[in-house]
């Protein structure tokens, strides 16, 4: 093993001097489990009351460095410093515990299922000797603040993703800890309550003055804090604020449209290391954040062919963990012969057909009416948060599960009377990677085959294409519990694709894979659909790669919200509410409520930032930053920003809310 | 130490528990479940066996021999055979576990005052039934052969039967069994039972309770919180200790009245000897806990260290005075043969607290010590 962080600690210069108020100081931090080094060589520094972030994808080292920090667990290197005070055994651990609230990462885990609302309220309030008037005090100002009043009674079993997670939050800060530590609180959870989430966080820290470290799984949320670390392999890949980490790569987005997009892509992929296809457009990144520059450095490379809808944006958090990813890692590009012995299915043809698919368990109903329409070669994305009944329309399609009401066709077999024809004729990969880890990889793709019951020479023919789809050559022969997340999340979609199945199911492949494996995973997905002609269902919760795919629907409570092409979806939204625009101001929380009294309603807090719509630009924006300056806020620009698929979603999700309480009110009246 | 931070965890538990309805079945449900089939079945008293006759005399003096078996409690006549053969048969299908073989000339040689040989052939697959019956076989083969001494005596000295059948049995032997009297093992095994049923129940739960924590994650709400070690230990215990007590008192009743075995020994002793004896097996429990992970492997690693021990080494089914040397030293080495003592003791043996403090004081040094186990064991602030 080398030195540890030896190399790693020019790597994150951005780190200011030392500061007095430094709340938590980690430094060399090394925690290994068994031979495994999970954190390697960590260093960070927290200060008062800044929401400090933690990015990483599974197995970055997160939870451990959160765990030790909160003093309960321990590390094997390093030193950890929490309010003064060096966290080196069980004794000093006790004596910051009381100045800490800890949410462990699993959405309600840590909660007790059969205890209501306010008996795990009252229990942790307990645990932490909070006098009875002020946890009578602090019980009804957070539960109204978290809208869970109404609630109160009911069992924390019964309670959907969203209502856990605020549950958790209070129940981490009854106590009014200095320092709040929450792993992963946002996965799983719709991006309503996401929002809702830190809006609520927010204002408590605003008015507590608590200080908070918050890790994320996702990228689209590295805006909300004040600074952040990104983590990759146990080690900090790079960290301060979001606009210092902008600067460590300098850089544009281009998103253009040229056909054909597969020889626009292999020219692009010649000069470029980060182009992504996103439905019919292309997405590059140029190393380069002049505007006539990315265009001409584009035009270079493709050539004769000509882009159309071309624009320049500046680069996402993402794509800068990405392109320091890069700088570290050599990436294997896709193997170029991907439809070589591959079965190309007609493009023609629809593929899946579901109307009006009802599933009732009991009296809960799970999906509520759900259709939509695949064709062959059509990557379809199917959006919700846990729970929103995206797995079991999949079950449906499958045959797996029979529908209370509605039908479904699936590669030309009826879903009710055809469940066997349906299996042979569909590919399916799940969440949990249906792969056995003691095989090898070799063994686990020819297990698959046999199982689909291919002949000796297609197996073998099928096996060289898999292994050259999937990336895996090399890894032929490595035991499969060895392999990397992503490679094994390759293997899982090589299995599933054994038998040359027209449809593929792909139920959240990309839970805790990194960025990169995330990317690699849909440009082989893209090419499958593209030159295969194979038709992808995919599930997913994260936003950002819904981009990828050519329709999306999305899915809230069981029921379809919205659906269309990405760019669509975007636009109608657009056309009801108006443009997006970002504010920068001194004083956000103050500004929130400023702009929120003078009637924008849709404006939310992005960490420092503020979003809101506005449905006639000029004239809203400078009603806005009138309104700003007339209350001593200081506004310092306001930019119209790319509307992303999470304000989509949020969206609709709030105006569908809003008809349902008007509709109840009207009911009442 | 703080007592509110105690009651708040004994509260959360004992709320959890009682509402979940498998771990509610699994507290109440189990233990009296346990003791009502094992004290029906778990018979080992050897009754109706059943045998069959190959009679190759056919006298009636070999119908008389054979009458006594038929007659007796202990065995279930299946019916007689004529051949050999068919006894194989018969034994090897377990139909009967015993057959008896009257030679020819049986009535005749006796008669004429020769001796002759009974062959009995028995089942020996179960060694302890197969001694017992062959107790039967002697017992009802002397009281036959008694008789024909007494015949002969008063036939050919003219005696009355009286004097003849002491002349016959000249030291006669008077057994009485002590603490009870009918040798009924219903009696000795329902009292064992209450231990076995607290044995493995309590562990179980609290091994579960525990686990339960660690597998949710939900144990992370204690590591980070500003309760002691002590305090949680204490607070978790408590509802499992207040469930195994009221089952105590359940099983009691259960087997004074459902299966009417006599109590005469102290209550108090008794009930005091209990609850040393559940703070024995939680504290087994909670051990296991903090060793293992997942409940899964919390349930069958108490079922193993539990059941099997308890089973072979308390004197539940075999006396601890009967072992091996070896089996003996496992015995003293763990809680259930001492509480044994104390049950069987109270219920049989009517002892009370002075003439059991012995074990008693065992199973306190058993509950310190699993204690102090569990409490090094148990760590806020562990490795993974």
């Amino acid at each position: 093993m080398k030195e540890i962080g030896a190399e790693d600690s020019s790597q994150h210069t951005v780190l200011g001097p030392q500061h007095l108020d430094a709340v938590v100081r980690v430094s060399q931090f090394v925690k290994r489990y068994k031979k495994h080094v999970a954190v390697d060589g960590v260093d960070l520094e927290i200060r008062k009351g800044e929401i400090y972030g933690l990015i990483g994808p599974d197995g970055s080292g997160k939870s451990s460095l959160m765990k030790a920090i909160a003093g309960v667990l321990t590390y094997d290197g390093g030193s950890v410093e929490v309010f003064g005070t060096r966290v080196d055994s069980e004794r000093a651990a006790e004596r910051i515990k009381p100045k800490i609230g800890f949410l462990p990462q699993g959405l309600g885990l840590n909660l007790y299922p059969e205890l209501s609302i306010e008996e795990n309220i009252d229990f942790f309030a307990h645990l932490r000797l909070v006098p009875d008037k002020d946890l009578a005090e602090r019980k009804t100002k957070l539960l109204a603040m978290t809208r869970l009043e109404r609630f109160r009674d009911r069992p924390m079993k019964n309670l959907s993703g969203g209502m856990k997670q605020k549950l958790g939050l209070i129940c981490t800060l009854i106590h009014e800890p200095e320092l709040a530590i929450l792993d992963e609180p946002t996965t799983g959870v719709d991006p309503v309550s996401r929002r809702d989430f830190w809006s609520i966080l927010a204002e408590l820290l605003e008015e507590t003055g608590m200080t908070a470290l918050i890790s994320t799984a996702y990228m689209d949320e590295a805006e909300r804090f004040h600074r952040l670390a990104f983590l990759s392999c146990g080690k900090v890949l790079a960290s301060g604020m979001p606009a210092e980490m902008r600067a460590l790569v300098p850089g544009s987005i281009v998103t253009c449209e040229a056909h054909p997009q597969l020889t626009a892509i292999a020219r692009l992929k010649a000069r470029f290391r980060q182009v992504e296809s996103l439905g019919s457009f292309l997405r590059v990144f140029i190393d380069t954040a002049d505007e006539s520059a990315a265009r001409s450095q584009i035009d270079a490379a493709l050539g004769d062919l000509t882009p159309s809808s071309f624009r320049v944006e500046e680069p996402g958090l993402e794509d800068v963990f990405v392109a320091l990813l890069l700088r570290k890692t050599e990436h294997k590009g896709v193997s170029e012969v991907i439809t070589d012995s591959a079965v190309v299915h007609d493009r023609d043809g629809l593929a899946i057909e579901a109307e009006g698919l009802i599933r009732d368990f009991g009296a809960f109903r799970a999906v509520d009416h759900v259709s939509f329409r695949v064709k062959q070669g059509e990557v379809f994305g199917l959006l919700g948060a846990n729970g929103a009944g995206k797995t079991t329309v999949i079950k449906m399609l499958n045959g797996i599960l029979l529908p209370t009401e509605g039908s479904g066709l699936v590669a030309g077999a009826n879903m009710r009377t055809a469940a066997g024809s349906i299996k042979e004729r569909i590919g399916y990969m799940s969440q949990a990677f249906s792969l056995y880890l003691d095989l090898t990889v070799e063994e686990n793709i020819r297990l698959f085959a046999g199982i689909y019951g291919l002949d000796k020479h297609s197996m073998s023919k099928r096996f060289q294409w898999i292994v050259t789809m999937a990336g895996l050559s090399g890894y032929e022969s490595s035991l499969t519990h060895s392999l990397p997340m992503g490679v094994r999340q390759r293997l899982a979609l090589g299995c599933a694709l054994v038998h040359s199945p027209r449809v593929l199911f792909l139920d959240e492949p990309t839970s805790g894979v990194d960025p990169i494996g995330r990317r690699h995973f849909w440009e082989i997905l893209t090419r499958l659909a593209r030159e295969g002609g194979v038709a992808i269902l995919i599930t997913t919760h994260y936003m950002s790669e819904a981009e990828h795919c050519d329709n999306l629907a999305l899915m809230y409570a069981g029921r379809i919200v919205a659906e269309g092409s990405p760019e669509d979806m975007k636009c109608q939204v657009e056309e009801v509410a108006g443009r997006l625009f970002e504010v920068v101001v001194d004083q956000p929380r103050r500004a929130l409520v400023h702009l929120q009294q003078t009637g924008f309603h849709g404006a939310a807090l992005f960490g420092t930032k503020l979003h809101l719509f506005c449905r006639d630009p000029l004239r809203d924006k400078a009603s806005a930053c009138q309104a700003l300056e007339g209350s001593g806020v200081r506004v310092t620009s306001v930019n119209e920003r790319p509307l992303s698929l999470e304000d989509v979603f949020v969206y609709r999700v709030m105006a569908l809310e809003r008809t349902e309480t008007s509709a109840t009110e009207g009911a009442a009246a | 130490m703080n007592v509110r931070r105690i009651t708040a965890v004994a509260t959360k538990e004992w709320k959890e528990t009682v509402r979940d309805r498998l771990f509610l079945l699994m507290s109440f449900l189990l233990p009296v479940v346990w003791m009502v089939v094992f004290g029906y079945g778990l018979v080992l008293d050897v009754e109706h066996v059943p045998f069959a006759v190959l009679d190759r005399d056919q006298s009636s003096l070999s119908r008389d021999y054979v009458y006594r078996f038929i007659e007796s409690r202990y065995f279930d006549y299946q019916g007689s055979v004529s051949d050999e053969r068919d006894i194989d048969r018969l034994l090897g299908d377990t139909a009967i576990r015993m057959a008896i073989v009257v030679p020819e000339r049986f009535e005749e040689q006796l008669l004429e005052g020769r001796p002759v040989t009974i062959q009995t052939l028995l089942d020996g697959t179960f060694p302890l039934h197969a001694d017992t019956l062959k107790g039967y076989v002697i017992a009802v083969n002397r009281a036959f052969t008694q008789e024909r001494i007494t015949e002969f005596l008063t036939r050919t000295r003219g005696l009355v039967p009286e004097e003849a059948r002491r002349l016959a049995e000249p030291v006669s032997l008077e057994t009485r069994y002590l603490y009870n009297q009918e040798v009924r093992s219903t009696w000795s095994m329902v009292p064992a039972l209450i231990m076995f049923a607290l044995m493995v129940a309590s562990p179980l739960l609290t091994a579960l309770g525990v686990v339960r924590e660690k597998e949710t994650g939900s144990i992370y709400n204690i590591y980070s919180a500003t309760v002691s070690k002590a305090e949680f230990l204490i607070g978790k215990l408590v509802p499992y200790f207040t469930i195994s007590t009221i089952n105590v008192v359940v099983l009691w009743v259960i087997a004074v009245w459902l299966f009417g075995v006599p109590f005469k020994g102290s209550f108090t002793a008794f009930f005091l000897a209990s609850l040393l004896f559940i703070l024995c097996s939680t504290g087994i429990g909670l051990v296991i806990s903090l060793l293992v992970r997942t409940q899964m492997a919390a349930l069958i690693i108490t079922i193993i260290i539990a059941m099997v021990p308890t089973i072979l080494f308390s004197g539940l089914l075999v006396p601890v005075s009967s072992l091996s040397p070896g089996a003996q030293v496992q015995a003293h080495l763990f809680p259930a043969m001492y509480y044994t003592d104390v049950v069987r003791g109270s219920f049989l043996k009517g002892l009370d607290l002075k003439a059991m403090w012995t074990d008693l004081l065992a199973l306190a040094v058993f509950a310190v010590a699993l204690r102090l186990v569990a409490y090094s064991l148990f760590t806020k602030r562990p490795k993974a």
